[in-house]
């Protein structure tokens, strides 16, 4: 019998999109559930361990590769790309608020913001982080937003319970005042 | 493509405003703010004031301070800070107003104001949080961000039947169709000019979106000609068009070896 572990490893590698548990599942017919996830984990550690350039991360769902952030300099170098631009603060601004909020619309956005969002949710869309999934039964139909795939992708989050939480935001805002003081 | 938002974000470290002091007060620029409520949290900051209890009077005299600062006018941030602005002085005006019994504790006029505070206080709180994150992933590249390599060698063709290229050029069409057709252009351009100019781009592009190219095109006529110039080229095995996927764009290249003979033409 194939090592499980090897097995796992060309699975996830091949994949452009996170694997899930249910998609290896339904490749490795009959393998019980716990010996794929103990495989998983196993790779998980071995390839995050130091001596390797790539490691396997849990996100969006699912399991990917991807390289280390140590090689970044390299891997751009090789693929040509000059600077991968962060978001501007607007866009990260208002992709927090669809974040937390979703479904929203772009008044409602904006409306949380204060300032007009019509701009920065256009980027956010050609970005593919954000995603219309319809039309909200108010007047004039506005369009509803919410995060995409894409947005837990970029983030590196497994789901939308992994945004900062409550406790976490009063954490900082505490931090932020005895700063302040 | 940088979108215009994508100007370098103020770090966090920065996000209170550089400011020096003046005589009356702080001299800061109003566009490092991200909105009216962004200006509004940094001056209840500054003045350590709870934000439960907002002196409405001194805030909104600090608050028109900044506006007048101001020495560049942009009307449509200009309108949401001074609707910011009309919000603080609407609440002074309800504060000020006798009433007959006072007012109960989920009545306070300025309610409505907190809470806005509170929840894009949190979001800008929530912000700096996802920066970290991002700032981590950013490092980290999956295979689903890395575009194909474009070396040198031919990317492998696909089978295209005539059946899709015609297929991509109807649905062009349509949009086309949409179009004013009244107008008419005294422009002739024949099928030989064209094909020059195509195989030109081709060299000096090495490949060319067929969707992006014949949507550049001023006339219908003039883009059905290009369209006639590709199935010329490709039938004369100078040029490969490859679909990836049916109704999807098309893209051109020069054969390798068509690529030298072509430039002497």
């Amino acid at each position: 019998m194939t090592d499980l572990k090897t097995l796992v490893e060309a699975l996830i590698f091949v994949s452009q999109e996170p694997v899930t548990m249910e998609r290896l599942q339904a490749v490795l017919e009959g393998v019980p559930a716990a010996d794929i996830q103990s495989a998983v984990d196993g790779l998980v550690a071995d390839t995050g361990a130091a001596g390797r350039g790539i490691h396997v991360i849990r996100v969006g769902g699912g399991w990917l590769f991807a390289t280390k952030p140590d090689h970044d300099r390299e891997v751009r170098k090789l693929l040509q790309i000059e600077r991968k631009n962060r978001l501007s603060s607007a866009g990260l601004e208002t992709l927090a608020a669809i974040a937390y909020r979703q479904p929203v619309t772009q008044s409602e956005v904006s409306a949380i913001r204060g300032v007009d969002s019509t701009g920065a949710l256009k980027t956010l869309l050609e970005k593919k982080l954000i995603k219309i999934v319809g039309r909200k039964k108010a007047p004039g139909n506005p369009l509803v937003y919410r995060t995409s795939d894409e947005f837990l992708l970029y983030l590196g989050l497994d789901s939308l319970d992994e945004l900062p939480s409550e406790e976490e935001i009063a954490k900082i805002l505490e931090e932020e005042k005895a700063v302040d003081a | 493509m940088p979108e215009p938002d994508a100007a370098i974000p103020p770090v966090e470290e920065t996000a209170f405003p550089p400011s020096a002091e003046t005589p009356d007060g702080y001299q800061v620029r109003l566009d490092v703010f991200e909105g009216p409520l962004d200006l509004l949290l940094f001056l209840i900051r500054k003045k350590k004031i709870d934000i439960h209890d907002i002196p409405i009077a001194a805030i909104t005299r600090d608050y028109l301070g900044y506006l007048e600062r101001k020495t560049e006018i942009n009307l449509d941030r200009e309108a949401e800070f001074l609707f910011i602005a009309a919000l603080l002085i609407y609440i002074k005006s309800q504060m000020l107003l006798p009433r007959e019994t006072d007012l109960a504790e989920g009545e306070d006029p300025r309610r409505v104001l907190i809470d806005r505070l509170v929840e894009y206080e949190r979001i800008k709180a929530a912000c700096s949080l996802l920066r970290e994150r991002e700032d981590v992933q950013i490092l980290q590249w999956k295979r689903d961000f890395i575009p194909p390599l474009h070396g040198e060698s031919e990317l492998e063709p696909v089978e295209l039947s005539l059946f899709d290229l015609a297929e991509s050029f109807f649905l062009l069409m349509k949009r086309r169709a949409a179009e004013n057709t009244r107008t008419i252009r005294g422009r002739d351009v024949s099928v030989e000019v064209k094909m020059k100019e195509l195989v030109g781009l081709l060299q000096e592009r090495h490949m060319i979106d067929f969707l992006e190219y014949f949507e550049a095109h001023a006339s219908l006529e003039e883009a059905l000609i290009a369209f006639f110039c590709i199935l010329e080229l490709v039938k004369s095995r100078v040029a490969v068009a490859v679909q990836d996927e049916l109704f999807r764009t098309i893209r051109v290249w020069l054969r390798k070896d068509a690529r030298r003979t072509a430039a002497h033409d």
